[in-house]
């Protein structure tokens, strides 16, 4: 060999060029030790590869199935939160309208108690005034005939005569026979 | 057969390309490892599923595998734009170790040197300490500004040559060790063969994946642990 571009020329030329020979000596080329070497390597280490590999096989197949499970589990999860956020979302408004409409029901009961009160307040006060204007009328009218009557003694004291008194009394008299005799 | 084991202590024959020179069966073995590298996610992506299964789900444990390692060295808020570094740095090393050791490179006869895993070679695991350097240097000044530079007077100002020596033995240790790993294991096993050629290399082959493993991981760890210490600021 002169140079390595002869290294690419056609073999049998580069064989012959540079005296390359194959070598068919067993126990120089060491073949047999080399078998025995590879073969016991083989038995021996494929065994272990094998178990070591398909470990490795099995344990990379469970992480991605497990992964895999939690992946759809954490989404059904996620479905049903979802759905039940929602289901909240609807009662929350529920409670939220019955709430309005409670308040506004009480509000106005409110109002009308209070209405209530008022008409109450303004008829005992119109009672009570109906019943003092009765009061002073009768007071005033008594005051009146007690007046009229005194007045009435005092006339009839002032002009009284014994025998006009005693005309009164035979007119009384032939009253009360004739109001007898009906 | 002996000789040839041997001929690993060689300096591989370096052959030109214009005026650098490249050993060519690192970079054969590299393209490999791109290769497979851009390969899988390639046909694993095809048809993505929320439930992923077979190829999809093993890439995705690597991907989760790397986010974690970068989230523990550089804590929650910035470890988001380091991952795919820290995942090249991880993912190349763990496969180039692992395709020297399981793949039959042997089969193809090179006239120099052979093939092997990229990273047996010290120019590919010191390319790596290096990016990691320009790496951390790079995130210390982007997030703090010239005063990155006062780090080097943390705790007291008498650690000055100490942490100025830290800069060039992060990237020696890194590369050293990495290289040191793979290479020593392809010896031990080479050695191995060539005076037992059948069952008992395969121990040390055995543990040669397993050490080749932590090796890649730790890179990748120490890689996230600098960036994440630049970036952090003093106490």
């Amino acid at each position: 060999m002169r140079s390595i571009s002869e290294i690419f020329a056609p073999l049998s030329y580069w064989v012959s060029a540079a005296g390359i020979s194959l070598n068919t000596d067993i126990f120089e080329i060491n073949l047999i030790n080399l078998i025995l070497v590879l073969s016991i390597l083989f038995y021996y280490g494929k065994g272990v590869l094998i178990s070591l590999l398909e470990n490795r096989e099995r344990t990379i197949s469970n992480t991605i199935r497990d992964a895999e499970e939690r992946y759809t589990e954490a989404t059904e999860k996620l479905q049903k939160a979802r759905i039940r956020l929602q289901q909240a979302e609807i009662k929350a408004d529920e409670i939220r309208i019955s709430g309005l409409a409670q308040m506004d029901k009480e509000r106005q009961d409110l109002v009308d108690a209070a209405d209530n009160d008022l008409n109450g307040l303004e008829d005992s006060k119109n009672n009570a005034i109906r019943f003092e204007k009765q009061r002073a009328i009768e007071q005033v009218r008594q005051q009146v005939s007690r007046l009229a009557s005194q007045r009435a003694l005092e006339s009839l004291n002032s002009r009284m005569t014994n025998q006009l008194h005693m005309q009164l009394i035979d007119y009384h008299i032939g009253m009360l026979r004739s109001m007898s005799n009906k | 057969m002996q000789i040839e084991q041997l001929q690993i202590f060689e300096i591989d024959n370096p052959h030109q390309v214009s005026s650098v020179e490249v050993h060519a069966q690192v970079l054969i073995t590299s393209w490999v490892v791109i290769a497979l590298l851009i390969a899988l996610p390639v046909v694993a992506t095809r048809n993505l599923q929320t439930i992923p299964t077979g190829l999809q789900n093993f890439i995705e444990y690597v991907l989760e595998f790397i986010r974690d390692l970068t989230r523990t060295q550089m804590g929650e808020e910035e470890y988001r734009p380091w991952v795919p570094f820290i995942g090249t740095m991880f993912l190349s090393i763990f496969v180039s170790n692992w395709s020297g050791a399981l793949l039959p490179w042997r089969v193809i006869q090179l006239p120099h040197g052979e093939l092997a895993a990229p990273t047996n070679d010290i120019n590919t695991t010191v390319a790596l300490a290096l990016l990691t350097s320009v790496a951390y240097f790079y995130a210390g000044l982007h997030k703090r500004g010239f005063s990155y530079f006062g780090k080097y007077i943390q705790p007291t100002p008498v650690l000055l040559p100490i942490n100025i020596l830290e800069d060039f033995t992060k990237p020696l240790s890194l590369s050293f060790r990495l290289f040191g790993n793979i290479l020593a294991d392809e010896l031990v096993v080479a050695v191995l063969v060539s005076l037992v050629p059948l069952i008992v290399p395969v121990p040390m082959m055995l543990l040669g994946l397993f050490t080749s493993a932590i090796q890649a991981l730790i890179s990748a760890t120490l890689a996230a642990a600098y960036i994440g210490e630049s970036m952090e600021g003093h106490h």
